[in-house]
């Protein structure tokens, strides 16, 4: 696998981590307690 | 690019999707290492009663425990056992997210504890904006736990007589009644808030 390819699933990680951690912000913060 | 560069970009990656995962898994954990921490070596006890507490968390009393710029007037709720003397937050069932957000809510179509019947009071356990909300220590009281609150100038003691889990449709626990009685409840477990832990004290003591 070329490095620029492991860049791109990386970088896919990483958002994908950093949505997570956004969503659950979000989420705990308007839970019902 | 060359494949030298490319390898530290990934390598620079790969350390920020490990520590926002682990940010992502640690942060609710956090504050029971805090709690761990605070109750071994905070002057105060975690085992103190009300009157200990509050003379030990009053700026007057003691200007370590508590900042000169922290409002310590209005109603409060104080519990030593879970290291806490708030302020209850009032507000409309309208706006639940918003008054939960400001802290300990007691809920406007309960009691108070001058009139007697079941005054209850909620709280979040966990939010990731803010990690150790008002009740994540809520677990922590046991039975026979002092539990104070000041209304309206006068200091109401209970003692905690009761803790249990109950599913989020029991919503017998905000009902009314006839005998006098404060009811906390928040969500429980931490990691995955599915029920809600209720604790239920009763009047012991008050001091005007």
């Amino acid at each position: 696998m070329s490095e620029k390819t492991k860049f791109w699933m990386l970088a896919v990680l990483l958002a994908l981590s950093i949505g997570l951690l956004v969503y659950l912000f979000q989420a705990t913060q308007n839970a019902p307690l | 690019m060359q494949d030298r560069t490319w390898r530290k970009i990934n390598i620079g990656l790969l350390v920020a999707i490990v520590l926002v995962n682990l940010y992502t898994m640690l942060l609710p954990a956090i504050p029971a290492l805090r709690y761990w921490w605070q109750a071994g070596h905070s002057k105060t006890k975690v085992t103190a009663t009300v009157e200990q507490y509050v003379k030990a968390t009053t700026p007057q009393a003691n200007s370590e425990q508590s900042t000169p710029t922290e409002d310590m007037s209005g109603n409060r709720l104080i519990i030593p056992r879970m290291l806490m003397n708030t302020k209850i937050v009032e507000g409309p069932t309208s706006n639940p997210y918003g008054n939960l957000k400001k802290g300990a809510w007691r809920l406007p179509f309960s009691s108070t504890p001058d009139k007697g019947g079941n005054t209850v009071i909620a709280g979040h356990r966990f939010t990731y904006t803010e990690s150790r909300s008002i009740f994540y220590y809520l677990d922590k009281l046991q039975v026979g736990d002092e539990i104070g609150v000041q209304w309206n100038g006068t200091t109401y003691t209970y003692k905690v007589v009761s803790t249990s889990v109950v599913p989020p449709t029991e919503t017998s626990v905000q009902a009314a009644t006839d005998d006098n009685r404060l009811t906390l409840y928040t969500c429980t477990p931490v990691w995955n808030p599915k029920n809600r832990l209720v604790v239920v004290a009763k009047p012991i003591g008050v001091n005007e």
